[in-house]
């Protein structure tokens, strides 16, 4: 099988030192062979697929790559962006085609088709090798999702000067496998909405990070608006969505889901649940508790207060014929049921359900571990995997499947008490991964209040994942994602408050070293990911500057120490 | 003079509650009298210019009011976002006129010519008066410009809802003047470049909230954008590219465009420090060009700064600076001469060897210096502008006439006022918008922003213009400015980062306090800076949000305390 070769021949080479020029790849592969050969892209350039009954996705993916080889025009970060090139130009070779394989014996599906397969099942590793001669470069993998996570790669690998597309490094060597299989972006659409077109941009550049991220988290509803439109629930969008247009209709909801699954991106929605519900009182008043309470502050981590009676079996049942009929809708094995911030203080004084625990003799420990095997049973059922956050397993006795995946994101300090559980867990502690914060307080009249600091991408980069842990655990961390709350953000501003700064889990969890096997460094990363940001911004996307362009063009010039 | 008879007249009322509807107005006018009446906007609505000789750009403020009159449509910011209003809008009065006139004996010249007048000589007050019975409103000014501040306002009076555009509060009775003279907002246009249109659109936010002032910090030690007819090679060697070029024409685009919009722009060449790329064209005149460590010889990288100590620097400089100064039509040019770095003089040979063959102080050839750049720019009949660290810092003779900007801290501004020089307040703990955002040197990835946290709308809110002074230095207070620093912003985020936030110091310098005479406060601003954030994202301009939507349709129910 081809792909295994690679790895038996790149490890004898994986020692050199990489060139300057290798600032392109983000995340770095797992191994790395390059030349100093310059090598450039015929006018005639093709891909060829020779994938027997190749899935429309996987055709969809060349004509992309192909226009993105044709139109990133991303000159060289260096001073002059690549002028003293041309004169290897003259007597340079050309590249005419990528052929794309799968290993003997590979299954051909679409890529939709195995971006959502369960975690630890999908094949993402391919092995791509650029002969220095004009030769066919090969793009081998197991599956279309790695072919499509190989094209990526292949974009990253060329400059643009004097309209001529290149690279300096032939021959080029690549194998390259995944380090973690969930690799994720949170993005909650409820405290603001986001039109589909955001959502789109998004998944594009998300897919961009060589496809690194593979898992759009979508926190779609929460107290303050239910934008999701469910067929069997309409009243829950019509009443609690911010507007009719600020709806994410099932077609949307279908059509975010193709859209992400042809990019390798799985969709994992969240229905945040007993908490962060209070608009569902517009809909259904009676199974909300504390609905709008003030001082909101005593009922509710932020406004409005509000939380499903969840003691109730009319609201258990609710809730989880709610979560089914909306999971059911979705290909993804996983479906977060939330769970985070329960509000105790909220339901104190709530007369329906001090009487149902009276009545029955129960805690309110004990009826939300009953709320929870309802709403987890009814999802196991549909075939779903359930996600809560952390505090459903550090802060409440609830029963839950050892399948269940816990997200960490009070503090990353929080990760070993979970291994500890035995439960499987997602890295999202808000100590490196938050993109929101460091705007400052939003609540009014509190001006000098704080939202503690803006997390860098180095920050955010210097994440351990293993951090803690016993090296018998490791195999319980599938990953970890950044997320944006959305208090202060919106279409306006979600290009650059995300970018380049979400590829930082990106390359910790797809990469989790460097190809020499060094752990990884922000000194070395830095002009990688200038040249990230750089090639998003001739994609369209609005990725803030890392640095004056005068450092950005002269790597390491900028450093502290420099 | 009417604006006068009206503040006789609204004195009596200007005690009551101002109704809520009143959110719409930014920078609140300085006295203001509504009532409860709808009126709607007629189909048939027109500007009546009884301007005698009305300049062509009264004209274009005009069509420009009545293209925001038109397509503003923004909804009321409660539930239902004007859903409500509809009953009071039947068989409401129509308003079908505004009409614009100058006091008797008013000159009639154009707005842009108004606007770079010297500070205290600008006409700049109205009075608006709307009556609620359908007869024609009235806008009445001592200028054209007073006209165009007024336009401003009278657009911020209405909402739209289901195809009507009203307002509820007829009858309206305003009379505003400034407060201050000198309002402002900053942009570094060298760490990073913005293209022209970035900035029209930039000058067009800054106009709806009568900001006057655009200082266009247009040079660094990174690039040297602005292309000057006498020295050219500046901008081909300094700019980062021929593209990210300021020429001349666009240049006076600029200063024409923001002259029809009341703003003057104060151009800043900073000098002596912050010079760095100068070298790149005049290697004899730079010290410590590129010097390695740069901590030692800059705040940031690249070091380098003007050999002022040699006269062949010195008259370049005033050359330099007279020669763009010529082409400018502002009253004011700023110097700049912050963060002079001494160290990097200690040992190049060029200024050792001037200041031991001369035997003078390093401080007196920066005196001598600033005498001839400045008296260069005082005989273009400029006055100049200097950073706190002219007169803080160093020992040097500057012309009465000086403005000082105050950035270091807002500590400083009472040692500045003691010299009894006019000062401008830009402190970077209340006023930089750039703060916030982390280290953005490389290898440093604990590092903090040197001017954390991030400066949130409400804490710049709280600046107090004359904290620490006495009476009877108020009147050094021209006014102030929020600013920009690009090192970590571009045009990909250029305008979420300033707004809605630059609106603060608008309504400090402007209003100073409310109409009732109470000082400005966070609780009262927010409903209204959330009116005037979306009136932004109703024009295309991309501001952030303040909050979850949900509280910005519920004044006040997102307290800290609510």
């Amino acid at each position: 099988m081809a792909f295994f070769r690679y790895l038996i021949i790149l490890p004898l080479i994986a020692g050199c030192l990489l060139p300057s020029g290798v600032q392109a790849l983000w995340p770095i592969p797992t191994t790395l062979e390059t030349g100093l050969t310059t090598l450039k892209i015929s006018s005639a350039f093709y891909f060829d697929v020779q994938v027997e009954g190749a899935p429309s996705d996987l055709r969809d993916a060349v004509a992309q790559s192909q226009y993105y080889l044709e139109n990133d025009k991303l000159g060289r970060l260096v001073v002059g962006r690549g002028a003293n090139d041309t004169a290897a130009f003259a007597t340079a070779m050309t590249l005419s085609k990528l052929t794309l394989f799968l290993a003997n014996g590979a299954a051909v599906e679409p890529i939709s088709s195995e971006a959502v397969k369960p975690l630890g099942t999908r094949s993402e590793e391919y092995a791509l090798v650029i002969p220095a001669d004009g030769s066919a470069a090969t793009l081998t993998a197991n599956s279309t999702l790695g072919l499509y996570r190989g094209l990526t790669t292949f974009n990253q690998l060329f400059y643009y000067y004097g309209g001529v597309t290149y690279t300096l490094l032939a021959p080029i060597s690549i194998k390259d496998t995944p380090a973690y299989p969930f690799r994720g972006l949170g993005l909650d659409t409820s405290r603001h909405y986001y039109p589909v077109s955001d959502i789109q941009r998004t998944l594009d550049a998300m897919s961009w990070v060589k496809a690194s991220i593979n898992t759009f988290h979508w926190h779609i509803t929460d107290s303050q608006s239910f934008p999701l439109e469910v067929a069997q629930y309409p009243e829950l969008a019509i009443k609690g969505a911010y507007s009719p247009q600020e709806v994410y209709t099932a077609s949307d909801v279908q059509y975010i889901v193709q859209y992400a699954a042809a990019r390798g991106i799985d969709v994992m929605m969240e229905i945040d649940t007993p908490g962060h519900t209070a608009i569902m009182a517009a809909a259904y008043p009676e199974y909300v508790a504390c609905f709008e309470a003030s001082p909101w502050a005593f009922f509710s981590g932020e406004p409005p207060a509000g939380q499903l009676r969840f003691a109730l079996p009319e609201v258990a049942n609710f809730t989880a014929s709610l979560l089914t009929n909306i999971a059911k809708t979705l290909p993804s094995h996983y479906f977060s049921t939330g769970g985070d911030e329960i509000n105790k203080n909220c339901y104190t004084n709530d007369h329906p359900t001090q009487q149902q625990l009276k009545r029955t003799g129960m805690t309110l420990n004990g009826a939300l571990d009953t709320f929870t095997q309802i709403t987890h049973g009814a999802l196991i059922a549909q075939g779903k995997t359930p996600v809560v956050w952390e505090e459903m397993a550090l802060d409440w006795n609830v029963t839950l499947s050892n399948e269940t995946i816990v997200m960490v994101w009070i503090s990353s300090a929080d990760a070993a008490a979970l291994v500890e559980k035995g439960f499987r867990i997602i890295q999202a502690p808000s100590d490196y991964f938050y993109l929101d914060t460091g705007a400052g307080e939003w609540l009014g009249d509190n001006p000098t209040g704080s939202s503690g600091p803006f997390r860098t991408w180095s920050e955010a980069y210097t994440f351990d994942p293993l951090a803690n842990l016993t090296e018998a655990q490791y195999e319980l961390v599938f990953g970890g994602e950044q997320i944006l709350w959305s208090e202060q953000s919106g279409p306006q501003n979600v290009d650059p408050i995300v970018w380049p700064r979400a590829a930082s889990s990106a390359e910790i969890f797809w990469s989790g070293k460097q190809p020499t096997g060094a752990a990884l460094n922000v000194a070395e990363a830095l002009p990688r990911l200038h040249d990230v940001r750089y090639r998003m911004v001739q994609r369209g996307i609005n990725a803030i500057p890392l640095q004056p362009q005068w450092c950005a063009f002269r790597p390491d010039a900028c450093d502290m120490n420099a | 003079m009417a604006p006068s008879r009206y503040v006789g007249i609204l004195a009596l009322v200007a005690g009551c509650l101002l109704p809520s509807g009143v959110h719409a107005l930014w920078p609140i006018p300085h006295t203001l009298e509504t009532g409860t009446t709808a009126l709607t906007v007629s189909p048939f609505f027109y500007f009546d210019v009884q301007v005698e000789g009305a300049p062509l750009d009264l004209y274009e403020a005009v069509s420009q009011a009545q293209y925001y009159l038109a397509n503003d449509k923004l909804g009321r910011l409660v539930v239902g976002r004007g859903a409500n209003d509809t009953t009071a809008l039947v068989g409401a009065n129509t308003l079908s006129t505004l009409t614009l006139s100058l006091m008797s004996g008013a000159t009639v010249e154009p707005i842009a010519s108004e606007a770079v007048k010297p500070l205290g000589t600008r006409s700049e007050e109205y009075t608006l008066t709307i009556p609620a019975d359908g007869s024609a409103a009235t806008l009445v000014a001592n200028s054209t410009l007073g006209l165009y501040r007024g336009l401003t306002t009278f657009n911020q009076l209405f909402y739209y809802y289901g195809g009507v555009t009203y307002t509820l509060l007829a009858p309206i009775a305003i009379t505003d003047t400034p407060a201050y003279p000198f309002r402002g907002f900053a942009l570094d246009t060298a760490r990073n470049y913005y293209p022209v249109t970035d900035i029209l659109r930039t000058l067009d936010a800054m106009s709806w909230v009568k900001i006057n002032t655009f200082h266009w910090h247009i040079t660094d030690s990174q690039s040297f954008p602005l292309e000057v007819a006498q020295y050219p090679e500046l901008a081909i060697n300094g700019a980062y590219s021929p593209q990210e070029v300021y020429t001349p024409s666009d240049v006076q685009y600029i200063i024409q465009y923001a002259g029809a919009r009341g703003i003057d722009v104060l151009l800043e060449v900073d000098t002596p420090g912050h010079t760095s790329i100068i070298a790149a064209t005049y290697p004899d005149y730079v010290a410590c060009f590129d010097e390695t460590p740069w901590a030692t010889y800059a705040n940031e990288p690249p070091a380098g700064q003007l050999r002022f100590a040699l006269p062949e620097v010195v008259n370049f400089t005033a050359s330099l600076l007279a020669s763009i100064a010529s082409t400018v039509p502002s009253s004011y040019f700023s110097t700049g001469g912050d963060e002079l770095n001494t160290p990097c003089y200690t040992n190049d040979y060029p200024t050792q060897l001037q200041l031991n063959s001369t035997n003078t102080t390093l401080n007196d050839a920066l005196n001598t210096f600033t005498l001839a750049t400045h008296g260069a720019l005082i005989a273009e009949g400029k006055t100049p502008v200097v950073w706190e660290e002219m007169v803080l810092d160093w020992n040097i003779t500057l012309s009465n006439e000086t403005i000082v900007m105050v950035w270091i801290s807002s500590e400083d501004a009472l040692a500045v006022a003691e010299r009894g020089l006019r000062l401008v307040q830009a402190p970077s703990n209340y006023f930089y918008l750039d703060c916030g955002a982390g280290a953005w040197l490389g290898d440093d990835p604990t590092g903090n922003s040197w001017c954390d946290p991030f400066k949130t709308w409400s804490e710049s809110y709280t600046f107090d213009p004359l904290a620490n002074l006495t009476e009877a230095q108020y009147e050094l207070v021209l006014g102030g400015e929020q600013l920009l620093w690009s090192e970590q912003s571009g045009p990909e985020n250029l305008d979420p980062i300033v707004w809605p936030r630059a609106a603060s110091s608008a309504e400090i310098f402007w209003s100073a306090q409310q109409p009732t005479g109470a000082p400005l406060n966070v609780t009262e601003a927010l409903p209204r800076l959330q009116d005037l954030r979306f009136r932004m994202v109703q024009r295309g301009l991309k501001p952030i949000s303040l909050q979850p939507y949900w509280c910005a349709i519920r004044p006040d129910a997102c307290d800290l305390t609510a």
